[in-house]
């Protein structure tokens, strides 16, 4: 929508349009120049006249409404109840677009953070504070981890409160609904917050939803000291509602037609993670982003992969052999995992525990190439071993029902249930006085 | 054969058939005591784990029915208390619609009237509603007196608490000052100190 005789208005300024019959819209400005602004309505422009309707400048960017009451609540993208309660009452009003961390004051994630799922806490473990995105494709069970993970994850060990803000952005509808009744039945709404943008919403709207939950992040974070873990899913339609609109703008499109600013506008919303010196919370953050084609060299798992602090990759291959989750381990790294684990922390023996899981389940990939070429019955003793270790890791360890929690000493006793199965001369990975304490196979 | 001999013979038979019977019936006593002390241990892991997972899944339960419960409570509180914020709000604005005859009240008018020239420019529409209509009139054609303007008072009366809508006159700009929203757009503050009096934390 573009507006004449307009002189004061800034980039980014909140909108209140009128309509003719009294219905109000909100909407920001995306430019200003020549006395006129573009302005981009997010309910959409449909029933707006030319004549008649009325806009008002807001003289402020838009903010979010925030205290410890949004907990339990469930919002529309724009941070609108919708869960047919009134307005919460708010402690403060955030500027949705947030404040950048100061790098001199962040402070290095080092404290684990269970999600009840093996393969991520055993292998793949969630820091505090740290950024993993899970790379997944069209159909595969993001969804299903997403709210496995915001029902079960935890920190343990510690009184401090722990919160889960959900954004849901460009979903569908029975998507929505089933995030919404997995958080009611497991009893875990009552410490999280939702925020729900449908796949039918204008999608200005997409671009706020990712903003706004982080806001309230921060905000139950670093003023009430909480422990949030911040669900972003899909990110993938957050970047083409940005190139939607950037294409209206008739900007300069950069790789694969979205705007050239798509690193700076993720990382955005990425570094909106983290910990602060002096301040006991911490924003975590996990965005689910569906990579277009199974294509990992797309541009939006391509920058994510550049801003945060390794991934978790879903793949094609084991979704369809009916494992969930459909963890590609091989493809996954948590860069922070060797900072969060091991003595004082997890457990000693975690760290070694999981480098020696990786070792083998490769070297069974490679077996089962070999015996896929050569056969079985052409396969030394110890490469059959590597080969039911690495059957036994998709089935025991991986494989976990979506309402299974398993808390970490069972992950990793599950772990040293599939190295039993190797002879204790392949644990190279491990140290002696581990394979003595916990080491279940023949000696 | 005589008798005796096959009396004999039929005993030995018996005898041995017997002897074998009891050793089979023993070792099969034996077999089953054995297979029962093995069971043993398997069914204790298997009722240990019965145990375990229903201990888990009332645990689970708990939660969820304490969560939830602890969640409509709250809910329920925050529809409480909105309503009692609407009933405020309600018992305000009444308070206001009838504060048109006081001395603040037309100072307010006055500066609102000024307000809208020094946005909108010199010539205006003014509307207000019907109560305040004359008073109004009569602190326009004040206004208009000491500093030129050119301010048309509309006799269409608005349906508003108070205060005045004022609009440009070729109607592209407009200035809402009416009370209501006043009210509206400081609402959300307003709010939080009627929550916290509510709950009795402004002591």
């Amino acid at each position: 929508m573009i507006v004449d005789g307009v002189t004061k208005a800034s980039f980014d300024e909140l909108v209140e349009i009128e309509t003719n019959d009294g219905e109000r819209r909100l909407g920001k400005v995306l430019e200003v120049g020549s006395g006129k602004a573009v302005v981009q309505v997010f309910e959409g422009t449909t029933g707006l006249a030319i004549t008649g309707t009325r806009v008002k400048f807001l003289g402020k960017t838009m903010v979010m409404p925030v205290s410890q009451e949004l907990l339990g609540r469930v919002f529309d993208g724009l941070g609108r109840p919708n869960d047919g309660l009134p307005d919460p009452v708010a402690d403060k009003f955030l500027d949705v677009n947030g404040e950048p961390m100061n790098p001199q004051s962040r402070e290095y994630p080092t404290s684990f953070i269970q999600t009840g799922v093996s393969v991520i806490d055993g292998m793949l473990t969630l820091v505090r504070g740290q950024k993993l995105p899970i790379f997944s494709g069209s159909g595969m069970s993001h969804n299903i981890l997403a709210a496995q993970i915001a029902r079960q994850a935890t920190v343990v060990g510690t009184n401090e409160d722990f919160a889960v803000v959900f954004a849901a952005i460009g979903v569908q509808y029975s998507e929505a609904q089933y995030f919404k009744r997995s958080l009611e039945e497991s009893g875990a709404l009552k410490r999280s917050v939702l925020f729900v943008n449908l796949a039918d919403d204008p999608a200005i709207e997409r671009i706020i939803t990712p903003r706004v939950a982080l806001t309230v992040a921060e905000y139950l974070a670093f003023d009430l000291g909480m422990h949030v873990l911040a669900i972003l899913t899909d990110m993938t339609n957050y970047a083409e509602a940005l190139r939607e609109i950037s294409a209206a703008r008739e900007e300069v499109p950069g790789r694969k037609g979205y705007p050239g600013y798509l690193y700076t506008d993720l990382a955005n919303n990425y570094e909106r993670a983290g910990r602060i010196k002096g301040k006991n919370g911490s924003v975590t953050q996990m965005p689910i982003l569906s990579m277009p084609a199974d294509d990992i060299t797309h541009p939006i798992p391509d920058l994510t992969g550049y801003i945060t602090e390794g991934q978790v990759v879903l793949g094609r291959d084991l979704f369809r052999k009916g494992i969930y989750p459909p963890v590609n381990v091989m493809m996954s790294l948590s860069r922070l995992m060797k900072d969060g684990v091991g003595e004082g922390k997890t457990r000693s023996d975690h760290m070694e525990v999981g480098n020696q899981l990786y070792d083998a389940y490769s070297r069974a990939q490679e077996v089962r190439a070999l015996a896929e070429i050569v056969g079985k019955a052409g396969l030394t003793g110890v490469d059959l071993k590597y080969l039911d270790a690495g059957d036994s890791f998709e089935t025991h360890f991986l494989k976990q029902s979506p309402d299974e929690n398993r808390n970490l000493d069972e992950t990793l006793s599950r772990a040293w249930d599939i190295l039993a199965t190797l002879p204790e001369g392949e644990l190279t990975k491990i140290k002696d006085k581990h394979i003595q304490q916990y080491y279940k196979g023949n000696k | 054969m005589s008798s005796n001999s096959l009396e004999r013979t039929i005993d030995k038979v018996l005898s041995q058939k017997e002897s074998a019977l009891i050793s089979e019936i023993e070792s099969a006593l034996q077999n089953s005591l054995k297979n029962l002390e093995s069971s043993k241990s398997s069914l204790q892991v298997e009722y240990d784990n019965i145990i375990e997972s229903s201990k888990k899944q009332a645990e689970n339960l708990k939660r969820q029915i304490i969560g939830s419960s602890t969640l409509n409570a709250r809910n329920k509180e925050l529809v409480i208390i909105e309503s009692a914020i609407d009933e405020i709000f309600d018992k305000a604005k009444e308070k206001l619609s009838k504060s048109n005859n006081e001395k603040n009240y037309e100072r307010l008018l006055t500066r609102m009237i000024q307000d809208s020239t020094t946005k909108l420019g010199s010539e205006i529409i003014i509307q207000c509603n019907k109560t305040d209509l004359s008073l109004v009139k009569k602190l326009v054609s004040q206004e208009a007196s000491n500093k030129k303007s050119k301010i048309t008072v509309s006799d269409e009366a608005v349906d508003i608490i108070g205060g005045i809508k004022a609009v440009s006159v070729d109607g592209t700009m407009s200035l809402d000052n009416t009370l209501d929203s006043n009210i509206e757009s400081l609402k959300p503050l307003i709010r939080k100190e009627i929550v916290q009096l509510l709950r009795g934390e402004n002591k």
